[in-house]
């Protein structure tokens, strides 16, 4: 075996979004038939990586060298990179649900014999290959009827069928079961014997404990350390502290918080899937948020915080099942967005480009999109007005843009972010819900984000803040729920609250161990 | 060129497919030694396009919500036939037969607004099954035969407005009034736009009113004498004036109106829209119906050109209607669109038509060429917004009458700045926003 | 800059063309808009025809329906010919079979100082409103194949007679069965669309000619189906007429021998001689036709299809040339051939007698027809 020596040699890669640093001078190295971790935050920039590595970011995006055994790669596009043996599994499975397993695995690089595809020969081939992938059912089948443990196999075989050299996996096990990870696991360890190099993004340290060789731990863009775990100098407290361990002073403003009476307070909420009926994603929550405290919500994605946010706001995820809503002490029905909003509520959006804006719109119009009664007079809209709200608020938020005129598809994040707000700000709200409010905005924007959430507070409102950044939640609110497969799990003020017991407290269901023992 | 900018309210460079129609006269009216700007011929491209411009203001409508609808000439078909018949065979009055005409209208929108709203089925399906459906009843009920309408119908789909009061002018004198209350409206929202500038402190030279107020009379006086001076009898057409109507009030509510923003934000995008607190099943559900309704009265006012209801009326019509939508700077994909665009590109469509008519090309090359201008206005709005700038046509309708004039901005300003052309700032890199102190 | 250059450019020729039409300008004047301005002006609105004339080079406007078929492609290019040789200038415009397209058409031969149009309409009901324009500038609009209804606004038609066309087509369906031996004869009828207004004239034209054969037992209608509603084909569809045929063989002539079909067009005359011989008919029934469709022809010269009718358009563009150069010499147009009320009025017919064909006088017919005579030639059996 030709293990231990260097394959890839990833140097001073720098990779610039409109107005974000996604990565900042990242070198790493990786040697042959490895089982290579990386970790890291929620937008720490992994994936960005492994991107620039497998030509989805063709070169030319990006500054810095990709070396693979000593030669410099590149990649146009996916295409190439794979004719060079670097194969990339997405997070989000990518096969076709209609077409069958062969068709999938040969899909883009189909068996030919004189002009026509060889269906005979592919289906011999896939057979072999779901053999090696450990999948012993018919290449016939469709994909549609597979679990997501099976197509994730059946990636892995579509990559082993392109003489994958570098097998990059985007958290491979976040959406399987513990037996579909073990699987997983085990296979990624037969791959290795056979001289296959593999990169796992994840954030589940038992199983970096369990398979890895080495780890690399990326932060807010930036290589922090790399490790290798045969030494057994890793722990599960050395990874956690790498990936949030930056220095928290005067990352967040200082406030002194002036909590008053009750605001909101949610009973018994249940709400059920949209498309899977009986599957509750949101079981039985009960909380409390005051007038001038910033109340945070922390979890793991798809632990429920964004469903049971949205379902607050109007029923406007899934299913509405049981619960009540009271702000100011008295029952609230708001089973539509607009009477939530007649209710007082606000929701900021995780996902601004798809759900926040309208990008077609300018800042004025998006200003006052949730509250146009406010700029009808005589039953007309009154463009002098809307011009003169959106400029207040484009002063009061220091939004950068040379006039209201100016499309918000233009702006950055940090500019977009606090033109959302605006327009939520101006439907004058009692209670904001702020969904991620800081998600791909620069470290700069965000201190100024932060220090409005205090401000909105300051000024008797109840907020809400959802972030999967446990720093973010630490500097900036004054007590944390922690949510946990729709259930919440904690209730901190963040006095006691500390990145740990939080993260256990996130990854904990009654069923499971406080914390994943490590192993190595 | 800065005069200009002041005068003209430094978007010039939007106004391209407003100056390539007026080019497009130009170049006609020389080209046919004058037959174009004639009061007849203009009178006749206003009666004459009358249906495919109102069909435009309820199409641009249904296209900015993301939709389509393929319905529309069935319908005006459907509903011009039932007229012709409830009059014609049942002894309805004519304002009676009318009025049916306009509730069925309301009816098939509904009907379609349901399908689509309610049911969630594809607007194209909606509208093509619509198109099956009234094509096929406009045939049965008539049995395939004309239906001759009463004259009445004829004022409101080719009749002339009233002569009245002195010889001296010259001109119609119904049309001379409605020059002149236009002109008057202008300079009344000029003296506005002025005091409102003033009011927050920024001073419009008088030049520029000045200027501006003597450009708007010279068009508008020319166009007044263009129509207002034709053989005794005939004036400003009765369908322009319904047209004309419809386009203000259509303007308003799709700029000036919660509903009409609701419309934008819908197309631009549905979800961030409901998760504002739009309704956007109401909003669909309202744009279907307006849709027929508009299509009936188009229907309506054919007939009365016509003189009589026929079993082919309204074919096609709908492919007029988009063209005219999207010449006039509509996106395909929804949520970019103005009615005043759309009333443009239907104008160059008519004008191409009317022109090269009178130069004797035929209608099968006539086709070729509006195929060809259809493609290049889209492939230049793209190829515009692919530069990354706003869409010319677009946001040039959309900004007339809300956009702040830049005489009202001091030179100098980021503002200013902006309208000259410069790139948009960029967004605030870590170090440009980076006010506080914070140690990365 | 160059905006600026563009915009000067603009404004230059704004100013030109603004001249231009200053000359045209003021109201009254506009009557004969823009024309060659030797015309007098019309004052109020009257036939021009009848108020003596126009230039002998005056442009003449044809509007035609469309140029999908043989008949109009022709019309088209005999008009051109013919009026070009009577020394006007011809504009000939086709609408594609859309009413609107039509009308605007119409309003541009108008701008364009046309003295007379032609209409050969899509819908003759549809057109009021823009004849009644053409009327007030002073142009004459005659009517071409079909009647212009529904408006005062129409000058003349000219047509081939329709109920003349049915005469023809019964005389010739009898003239063919007494050609076979004595009778009596089995005969079916065949009508066209009843949607058209031309198909019931037909009908009631022929059956002018047959009924008293009915009525003295030479014919006999087996099916007892005589009566129009009954043998209307709908939409003139062939198919349509055929399965008719199919049944009316199976049900009336299992034991019988037919020697004879009505038949309102070729069309209908090719699907009845297909369903016989489908069905095995001994004999080909004698069958008429309308329209010398080319695939008649061939039929005609291989001895199936007994005759058609032919509306020889060469004659009826003549005629309406005829008409055209007697209104430019201020002679007013001759007296008509009859009066049809057109829903508003009383309109001039200029009616043209059709001419039957049949095997034995096809070439006769054709003399001056190039193509069809090949067509005959090259089929005769």
């Amino acid at each position: 075996m030709t293990a231990g020596q260097l394959l890839l040699d990833m140097r001073h890669i720098t990779k610039v979004f409109p107005g974000v640093k996604a990565l900042d001078d990242v070198t790493m190295s990786v040697r042959r038939a490895d089982i290579h971790a990386i970790c890291g935050e929620n937008g720490a920039g992994k994936s960005t990586l492994m991107k620039v590595l497998s030509g989805v970011y063709p070169h030319g995006t990006y500054e810095g060298e990709i070396l693979l055994e000593g030669e410099e790669m590149r990649f146009n596009g996916i295409k190439s990179s794979e004719e060079h043996g670097v194969v990339i599994i997405h997070q989000e499975l990518a096969l076709i649900p209609e077409l069958s397993i062969t068709e999938n695995i040969f899909l883009g690089s189909e068996v030919m014999r004189g002009g026509l595809i060889d269906w005979e020969a592919a289906r011999r081939q896939a057979v072999d290959l779901l053999a090696r992938v450990g999948l012993d059912i018919s290449p016939d089948t469709q994909v549609k009827t597979l679990g997501v443990g099976q197509q994730q196999l059946v990636e892995i075989a579509k990559a082993l069928s392109k003489n994958v050299r570098v097998l990059i996996l985007d958290e491979p096990t976040s959406a399987l079961n513990e037996d579909d990870s073990a699987h997983l696991l085990d296979l990624m360890r037969g791959l290795k014997a056979r001289g296959i190099t593999c990169l796992m993004i994840s954030h589940k340290l038992n199983e970096i404990a369990a398979v890895a060789d080495a780890v690399t731990v990326i932060r807010d863009g930036r290589t922090v350390e790399t490790y290798d775990v045969v030494a057994g100098q890793v722990d599960e407290d050395r990874i956690i502290r790498a990936m949030v361990g930056r220095s928290l002073e005067n990352r967040y403003p200082h406030r002194t918080p002036k909590i008053g009476e009750i605001l909101a307070e949610v009973r018994g909420w249940n709400v059920e899937h949209p498309s899977v009926p009986g599957r509750l994603v949101v079981k039985d929550a009960n909380f409390t948020v005051a007038r001038g405290e910033v109340v945070g919500f922390a979890g793991l994605m798809g632990a429920g915080r964004t469903e049971l946010a949205r379902s607050i706001f109007g029923h406007s995820y899934g299913t509405y099942r049981s619960g009540e809503l009271l702000i100011g002490g008295r029952p609230v029905h708001a089973n539509t967005v607009q009477k939530a909003i007649a209710a007082g509520i606000a929701y900021v959006t995780e996902d601004r480009k798809n759900l926040g804006l309208n990008l077609i719109d300018d800042i004025k119009a998006t200003v006052v999109s949730a509250n146009l009664n406010g700029i009808v007079r005589r039953f007309l809209l009154q463009p002098r007005l809307e011009a003169e709200v959106a400029e207040r608020y484009r002063r009061e938020l220091r939004i950068k843009s040379s006039s209201v005129d100016v499309g918000v598809a233009t702006l950055s994040g940090g500019n977009q972010q606090k033109v959302v707000l605006s327009k939520w700000m101006y439907s004058s709200p009692e209670l904001l819900i702020l969904d991620e409010p800081t998600r791909g905005i620069d470290v700069g924007a965000k201190y100024e984000i932060y220090k409005l959430i205090h401000q909105l507070a300051d000024e008797g409102k109840g907020v809400i803040v959802i972030s999967s950044e446990l720093p973010e939640l630490l500097g900036i609110c004054d007590r944390i729920y922690t949510i946990c497969e729709g259930r919440i799990t904690g209730d901190l003020p963040v006095s006691e609250a500390d990145q740990e017991t939080l993260m256990r407290r996130m990854t904990t269901t009654s069923t499971a161990p406080a914390a994943p023992a490590l192993s190595a | 060129m800065k005069a200009l900018k002041q005068v003209f309210g430094g978007k010039l460079q939007q106004y391209t497919m407003a100056l390539a129609l007026i080019a497009l006269v130009v170049v006609f009216n020389v080209i046919s030694g004058g037959r174009m700007l004639t009061s007849s011929n203009f009178q006749n491209l206003i009666s004459g396009n009358a249906y495919v411009l109102i069909l435009a203001i309820g199409m641009v409508m249904v296209i900015v919500i993301g939709q389509i609808d393929l319905s529309v000439g069935s319908v005006a078909g459907f509903v011009g036939m039932s007229v012709a018949i409830s009059i014609a065979q049942y002894g309805f009055p004519w304002w009676a037969g009318l009025l049916l005409g306009l509730v069925l209208g309301v009816l098939v929108g509904m009907w379609h607004g349901f399908w689509l709203a309610k049911m969630g089925i594809p607007g194209f399906i909606t509208t093509l099954a619509g198109m099956m459906i009234f094509r096929g009843l406009v045939i049965w009920i008539s049995h395939s035969i004309s239906v001759p309408v009463p004259a009445q119908f004829s004022y409101l789909g080719a009749g002339y407005l009233p002569e009245w009061g002195p010889a001296w002018t010259g001109l119609n004198n119904s049309t001379l009034l409605l020059g002149l209350l236009a002109l008057a409206w202008f300079a009344y929202s000029e003296v506005n736009r002025r005091r409102h500038a003033k009011a927050r402190g920024s001073e419009i030279p008088l030049w520029v009113t000045g200027t501006r107020v003597v450009l708007i009379a010279a068009v508008i006086g020319y166009v007044t004498w263009l129509f207002g001076s034709g053989r005794p009898g005939t004036s400003f057409p009765i369908p322009g004036l319904i047209l004309v109507v419809l386009v203000i009030v259509y303007h308003t509510i799709t700029q000036r109106t919660r509903f009409g923003r609701h419309i934008y934000a819908v197309g631009g995008n549905r979800a961030a829209a409901a998760l504002s607190g739009v309704n956007t099943q109401r909003t669909y559900f309202l744009v279907m119906t307006n849709m027929s309704f508009l299509a009936a009265v188009a229907g309506i006012l054919f007939i009365g050109r016509s003189t009589a209801a026929g079993p082919s009326d309204g074919t096609m019509w709908e492919l007029d209607a988009i063209a005219a939508v999207f010449i006039g700077g509509a996106a395909v994909s929804g949520g970019i669109g103005t009615v005043v665009g759309s009333m443009v590109g239907g104008l160059v469509m008519a004008v191409l038509n009317s022109g090269l008519m009178l130069m004797g090309v035929g209608a099968d090359q006539t086709q070729v060429i509006k195929g060809l201008v259809l493609l290049a206005a889209v492939a230049f709005d793209v190829h515009n917004k692919n530069q990354g700038k706003p869409s010319i046509i677009g946001t040039l309708m959309r900004n007339v009458g809300k956009k702040p004039d830049v005489a009202e901005v001091p030179a100098g300003t980021p503002e200013a700045q902006h309208l000259a052309g410069t790139p948009e700032v960029p967004g605030e890199g870590p170090a440009a926003d980076n006010k506080a102190t914070i140690p990365s | 800059m160059k905006l600026k250059r563009t915009a000067a450019v603009v404004a230059a020729l704004l100013i030109s063309s603004l001249s231009l039409t200053a000359c045209g300008g003021g109201r009254g004047g506009d009557a004969s808009p823009a024309g060659d301005g030797t015309t007098p002006a019309a004052g109020e609105a009257t036939t021009a025809g009848s108020e003596g004339g126009f230039p002998a080079d005056a442009t003449i406007g044809v509007a035609l329906p469309w140029l999908g078929t043989q008949n109009w492609k022709e019309a088209e290019t005999m008009f051109e010919a013919q009026l070009t040789e009577a020394g006007f200038t011809p504009l000939i415009q086709s609408a594609d079979q859309k009413v609107p397209q039509q009308q605007q058409q119409i309003e541009a031969l108008i701008e364009q100082g046309a003295k007379v149009i032609v209409v050969g309409p899509v819908d003759g009901t549809q057109l009021g409103s823009v004849l009644t324009k053409a009327h007030d500038a002073g142009v004459a609009v005659i009517g071409y194949d079909r009647l212009i209804e529904n408006t005062d606004a129409v000058d003349a038609v000219v047509q081939f007679g329709s109920v003349r066309t049915g005469e023809l087509q019964g005389e010739s369906l009898l003239e063919g069965l007494e050609a076979t031996g004595p009778g009596p004869y089995n005969i079916e009828l065949f009508g066209g669309g009843p949607a058209d207004p031309n198909a019931p004239n037909f009908f009631k034209g022929a059956m002018s000619v047959l009924q008293p054969k009915i009525d003295d037992g030479t014919l006999v209608v087996v099916s007892g189906q005589t009566d129009f509603t009954q043998v209307a084909t709908q939409d003139w569809d062939n198919a349509k007429a055929q399965s008719r045929m199919d049944s009316l063989l199976s049900g009336s002539y299992s034991d019988k021998e037919i020697h004879g079909v009505l038949s309102p067009n070729d069309g209908i005359a090719r699907a009845i001689l297909t369903s016989v011989k489908q069905a095995g008919q001994s004999r080909i029934p004698v069958v008429d036709g309308l329209d010398a469709e080319n695939e008649s022809i061939v039929s005609i010269a291989k001895g199936e299809q007994y005759s058609t009718v032919a509306k020889p358009t060469d004659a009826l563009v003549a005629k309406t040339v005829e008409l055209i150069t007697a209104l430019q010499s201020g002679a007013g147009l001759p007296a008509a051939d009859t009066q049809e009320n057109n829903g508003t009025k009383d309109v001039d017919i200029y009616q043209l007698d059709p001419v039957v064909v049949t095997k034995a006088n096809a070439a006769e017919v054709f003399a001056n027809d190039a193509d069809r005579m090949k067509l005959f030639e090259d089929n005769l059996a």
